[in-house]
C-alpha cells in the first residue's frame, strides 16, 4: 500500500472517531455473549462471522494508530495497514447486514453498525467500496437533477396503474387514483421504482380517503448502504425538499427498511413527522378508515421483523395488529420481535448480489420460517422480501413470501 | 413498431428493487458501443432512474413507450 494512500486511510478513520465510536473501540470485554446473536455465525459456525471478531478487524488498527504505549499495543494485537488487512476491513464492512441484533446482547451495548461504518469509509477512501452501491447511490444523486425532464413520463405511467389500482378499491370518481404533486396533502407517499410498491398502498389510500400524494423519488437509500454519509444526506434531500415544497404533513416510506431508519433517525430535524406503511395501515384499521375481509386470507400466516423498522425502529405492534385483522390463523415465529433473526439480506447484499453467502449465513433464518409451519410468510420490506423469497426456493421452505400491503389491498371492503 | 432498433432485448419486467438498474449496468457491455438495448420494465419509477443512471454512465437514453409494460431504449455511448 502506498505511503499517502495509508496516511489518508488513518486520517479517514480519525474522522469517524466519534466519543461513541471510541467508547465502542475501547470497551469489549471479549465476553462472547454478542457470537452466538449473529445469524451468519449461527448459521456457519466461523469466528470470523461473530459481531466481536468483525470489530477486532477494526479495534486492532485502531490500537496501532490512535492508542498509545507499545505493550499495550502488543497485548492488544495491533496490526499494520495493508494490503492484506484492507480484506479485513471488507469483511467486516460486508458480511454484516448491519441489524444490530448482536448489540442487543452486548453488556456495554457495542453498536456494531458504528464500528462497521468506519470499515465502510476506509474502503471509499481506498476505493475499495462495491462499486454497485456506489452507482445505485450516484444515480438517485442524479436524478436530483434529471427529475426535471422525466417527470411527464413518470407521470404517465403512474396514471397507467389506474386500471390497477381500481380493481382493488374503485374510487368514488373525480379524484385521482395516484395523485402527483397535491399541495398541502397529509400525505407524502415514497415508494420504490415497482408497481408492487405503489399499486397495493394506493388502493388502501384511496379507501381511507386520504389526501396523499406520489413521490417522484425512490424512498431507498444507496448512500447509506455503501456507507456515504454525504450520499446518504443528499439522497434523503430530494424527498425532505419535494415534502417541503408540497408542504406535506407526515412522510409516509413504503415497505423498505432502510429508507425508513434514514428518514426517521438520521435525517435530522424535518417539518413533518415520519412513518413507515406499517403504521399507517394500523392508524387506517384502528380509525375505522378501511375495512378488511379475515376470509381473503385462510393461509397460517407468519410475520418477520424487518430489523430496520423493527429492532432499530421499535415498530413492532402495529404490523401484527393489521394481520390480526387479517386472519385468525396467525403464528409467531421464534424468536421474534427485538430477538428476530435478520433475513441476512440487509446492508446492501442483495443489491450486491452474493447469493451464496446470502443462502449460507441465513440458514438459521430458514429454518426458523419452517418451524412455524406456516403458509405465508408475511414482512414489511422489499429487502427482506426478496431475501425471503431466495431462502424460501434455495431451502424449499414451500411458504408464500407476501407484503403486508399486498395483503391489506387484497382483503379491502367495499360497501 | 418501436421508433429504435434494438440490438439487444432485456426483460426486467417485475424484478425487485434496485435489480432492474443493477441488470442493466451489467449488461451494457454486451452490446457495442453505439448499439442499443431495449428494457421490458412494469416499473414507473425505471422512467426515472434510467435516464438519472445514464446521466452518471455516460449513456444515453433514447426514448421510452408506454403500453402494456414500459420500453426504454438506451444507447451503449462508452
Ligand atoms: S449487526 Fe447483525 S450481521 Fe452484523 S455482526 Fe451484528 S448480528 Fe451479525
Ligand atoms: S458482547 Fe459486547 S463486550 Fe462482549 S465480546 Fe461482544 S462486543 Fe465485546
Amino acid at each position: 500500500m502506498e505511503a499517502k494512500l495509508k496516511q489518508e486511510l488513518i486520517e479517514t478513520f480519525g474522522e469517524r472517531l466519534t466519543k461513541a465510536a471510541k467508547m465502542y473501540l475501547d470497551n469489549c470485554s471479549r465476553c462472547g455473549l454478542c457470537i452466538e446473536a449473529c445469524h451468519a455465525y449461527a448459521s456457519s459456525p466461523e469466528t470470523r462471522y461473530t459481531a466481536v471478531g468483525r470489530a477486532q478487524n477494526i479495534r486492532r488498527l485502531y490500537e496501532e494508530y490512535f492508542k498509545k504505549g507499545k505493550i499495550a499495543k502488543k497485548l492488544n494485537e495491533a496490526v499494520e495497514l495493508d494490503d492484506h488487512w484492507m480484506e479485513k476491513v471488507y469483511e467486516t464492512a460486508y458480511t454484516c447486514t448491519g441489524c444490530r441484533r448482536c448489540m442487543t446482547y452486548c453488556p456495554f451495548g457495542i453498536d456494531t453498525g458504528v464500528i462497521q461504518g468506519i470499515a465502510k469509509m476506509l474502503l471509499i477512501t481506498a476505493d475499495q467500496e462495491p462499486k454497485t452501491l456506489t452507482m445505485l447511490a450516484d444515480m438517485s444523486i442524479a436524478k436530483a437533477k434529471t427529475i426535471e425532464k422525466t417527470k411527464e413520463n413518470f407521470a404517465a405511467a403512474a396514471k397507467n396503474l389506474e386500471a390497477e389500482v381500481l380493481q382493488r378499491w374503485r374510487s368514488e370518481g373525480g379524484e385521482e387514483v395516484v395523485p402527483l404533486d397535491v399541495q398541502d396533502a397529509n400525505v407524502l407517499y415514497v415508494a420504490l421504482a415497482g408497481k408492487h410498491s405503489i399499486i397495493p398502498a394506493a388502493a388502501i389510500m384511496n379507501a381511507a380517503k386520504e389526501k396523499w400524494s406520489l413521490s417522484y423519488f425512490e424512498a431507498v437509500n444507496f448512500g447509506a448502504f455503501v456507507g456515504n454519509p454525504a450520499k446518504t444526506k443528499e439522497i434523503a434531500g430530494r424527498i425532505i425538499e419535494e415534502a417541503k415544497r408540497l408542504n406535506i404533513k407526515e412522510v409516509v416510506i413504503c415497505e423498505c427498511g432502510t429508507a425508513y431508519r434514514v428518514m426517521k433517525h438520521m435525517s435530522g430535524e424535518k417539518p413533518f413527522k415520519v412513518i413507515t406503511f406499517a403504521e399507517l395501515i394500523a392508524r387506517y384499521v384502528e380509525q375505522g378508515r378501511i375495512k378488511l375481509d379475515k376470509s381473503k386470507l385462510p393461509a397460517k400466516v407468519t410475520y418477520h421483523d424487518p430489523c430496520q423498522i423493527a429492532r432499530q425502529g421499535g415498530i413492532y405492534e402495529q404490523p401484527r395488529y393489521v394481520l390480526g385483522q387479517l386472519t385468525d390463523n396467525f403464528v409467531e415465529m421464534t424468536p421474534n420481535r427485538q430477538a428476530n433473526w435478520c433475513c441476512g439480506g440487509g446492508g446492501g447484499l442483495v443489491a450486491m448480489g452474493e447469493k451464496d453467502f446470502r443462502m449460507k449465513s441465513a440458514k438459521v433464518k430458514a429454518d426458523q420460517v419452517k418451524a412455524t409451519g406456516a403458509e405465508v410468510l408475511c414482512t414489511a420490506c422489499e429487502n427482506c422480501h426478496t431475501q425471503l423469497s431466495d431462502l424460501n426456493e434455495h431451502y424449499g421452505l414451500g411458504v408464500k413470501v407476501e407484503y403486508l400491503s399486498d395483503l391489506t389491498a387484497k382483503a379491502l371492503v367495499q360497501d | 413498431m418501436s421508433d429504435y432498433a434494438a440490438d439487444k432485448v432485456l426483460d426486467l419486467k417485475g424484478l425487485p428493487c434496485p435489480m432492474p438498474v443493477v441488470k442493466m449496468s451489467q449488461e451494457i457491455g454486451s452490446v457495442d458501443v453505439g448499439q442499443i438495448i431495449e428494457v421490458h420494465t412494469t416499473d414507473p419509477g425505471s422512467l426515472s432512474d434510467f435516464p438519472a443512471w445514464a446521466e452518471t454512465s455516460g449513456n444515453e437514453v433514447l426514448g421510452s413507450e408506454q403500453g402494456e409494460f414500459i420500453k426504454i431504449f438506451i444507447k451503449r455511448n462508452n
